[in-house]
């Protein structure tokens, strides 16, 4: 463990200047494309297809030698060589772990696999972000996950175990039966989706449990979805549970987080750069953006060695600013406002471009409102609709007119001027979510 | 190999060393076949844990390939 007074995981790593970082990243780059050439066809590929060999890594900027991953390749090549496709460096036999993609978008899983060192190093990535949030091993730590297929926060139960904390694993548990336990135990450390952390708090009202004055919670880990960096969505979680909310992003393509927030909460996520190198580019062009730009994330880890991961094009919109915008003292640079959506979620509604975070974050900002949905139809084959559907917290409903003029206001000032239709849902009718919500339904033909 | 510095170039501490030197006897063990399960199975467990201390604190960067 490090000294427990130690802000940092792994301080020599977490705190090298700038110019040393990138020195590490580029001599764990060369040996990732060197095994990468040798061990997966896939790569192999690639690279000739793209003209470069290894040896021609010479400095960092050589990246942009590198061809891009998409998903869509690595979809075809499972499908084509099935079940793994020709990018796993070893044989299947040699792995403990596997797991899929959350398939939130309809297409077909990725299928991933893991060795022995590669899930000690995915529960080691979460140890960074886990012991930045301040949490120690005198914690007790529940997670209201479903521990399926879906990696999820499966990493993070490891990290945990590794860590020393008590660790709590709620698979088979109802909401009710979690908050009971939660609070039963005296959990110091939740963690789930925003949105779950949100309905559990809403179950323990109904329960008549007030988890601030009954419960012992101090932080609340959100993942999985982009509103775990939306102000008023943390201020809401914060509000009933007593704890601070601390967002990570991950994905299963990678196997763990690479971007988590500090104990200092400078308005994002840091980003793990002595085990990751994020490119933010435009996605049309290809080219880097500079700081404070948002563009689409490009991700090269160093962990994972079963599946070699250089330059994938994750369709994350995010903006990055330097590390100094935070004063914890990492030099992983920051990305403002976490995961900012989906490159391809946008909306395009008579002309004002529409993204769900947004929607989000507006909606979010109005404490009377327990779950909402987005509908976005087609009018006589012409005119695009936008409605925004909100359910009423059970003691709120009284404010309907009020609260319906003002969204509509602030959703407009939000969208210049788009007219949104918000409209009331009866009491339980909108769907609720344990994994990450989808809560926009885009009911337009398809052509 | 050179053992005498990390990634970086910077010598090693002497808990560096240490480590190195762990981490490489468990990997030595982890890729023996004629060892019985449980001490196989409980050293790949222990290697990969040094893999990470050593691999966190860039003193190496490899694949150890007998995990």
């Amino acid at each position: 463990m490090p000294a427990p007074t130690s802000p940092y995981w792994n301080p020599k790593t977490e705190t090298l200047p700038k110019e040393q970082l990138r020195a590490l990243q580029l001599a764990k780059l060369q040996r990732l494309v060197e095994r990468a050439w040798h061990t997966s066809p896939f790569h192999r590929r690639l690279y000739e297809k793209a003209g470069v060999r290894p040896e021609q890594i010479r400095t960092l900027d050589d990246i942009r030698r590198l061809p891009f991953m998409t998903r869509e390749e690595w979809m075809d090549n499972q499908a084509q060589k099935p079940l793994f496709g020709d990018l796993i460096t070893r044989p299947e036999s040699d792995a403990i772990r596997y797991h899929l993609t959350s398939g939130t978008s309809g297409r077909q899983p990725l299928r991933v696999l893991d060795s022995r060192k590669d899930w000690s190093w995915i529960a080691d990535m979460w140890c960074y972000g886990f012991w930045g949030f301040g949490i120690r091993p005198d914690d007790k730590v529940f997670f209201a996950f479903s521990y399926g297929s879906f990696i999820g926060f499966w990493g993070a139960h490891y990290c945990c175990e590794k860590m020393g904390c008590l660790t709590l694993a709620s698979g088979n548990m109802t909401t009710e039966q979690r908050v009971k336990q939660i609070v039963e135990m005296g959990v110091t450390v939740v963690c789930a989706t925003p949105t779950y952390a949100l309905r559990m708090g809403q179950t323990a009202e109904k329960m008549g449990i007030d988890l601030k004055k009954d419960g012992k919670v101090r932080r609340v880990v959100v993942s999985g979805e982009p509103a775990g960096s939306i102000p008023a969505v943390k201020k809401m979680i914060e509000d009933m549970w007593g704890g601070k909310c601390g967002d990570t992003a991950g994905m299963t393509e990678i196997g763990t987080i690479m971007i988590f927030e500090c104990d200092h909460q400078p308005g994002g996520p840091h980003i793990i750069e002595d085990h990751f190198i994020e490119e933010v580019l435009d996605p049309d062009t290809g080219e880097p953006v500079p700081y404070g730009e948002r563009g689409e994330r490009v991700v090269t880890s160093f962990g994972r060695g079963f599946i070699p991961l250089v330059r994938y094009r994750t369709k994350d919109l995010v903006c990055k600013v330097p590390h100094t915008r935070c004063t914890c003292g990492r030099t992983g640079d920051v990305y403002e406002g976490g995961i900012l959506g989906r490159v391809d979620d946008m909306k395009l509604i008579r002309g004002t471009n529409v993204y769900p975070r947004a929607v989000e974050a507006v909606v979010r900002e109005h404490a009377e409102v327990e779950e909402f949905q987005i509908v976005i139809q087609r009018v006589d084959n012409v005119q695009d609709e936008i409605s925004v559907k909100v359910e009423l917290k059970p003691d709120q409903q009284d404010c309907w007119p009020r609260l319906q003029a003002q969204l509509g206001k602030d959703l407009a000032d939000a969208h210049e001027g788009l007219r949104f239709n918000v409209e009331q849902a009866k009491t339980g009718e909108l769907p609720r979510f344990e994994l990450k919500a989808k809560r926009l339904q885009d009911l337009r033909p398809k052509y | 190999m050179d053992t005498k510095t990390d990634l970086l170039g910077n010598p090693l501490t002497a808990d560096d060393v240490e480590l190195l030197d762990l981490y490489r006897r468990l990997k030595a063990l982890s890729a023996r076949a004629d060892l019985p399960p449980v001490t196989t199975a409980n050293v790949k467990q222990a290697m990969v844990m040094l893999w990470n201390a050593c691999n966190d604190l860039a003193l190496l960067h490899e694949e150890p390939g007998c995990d």
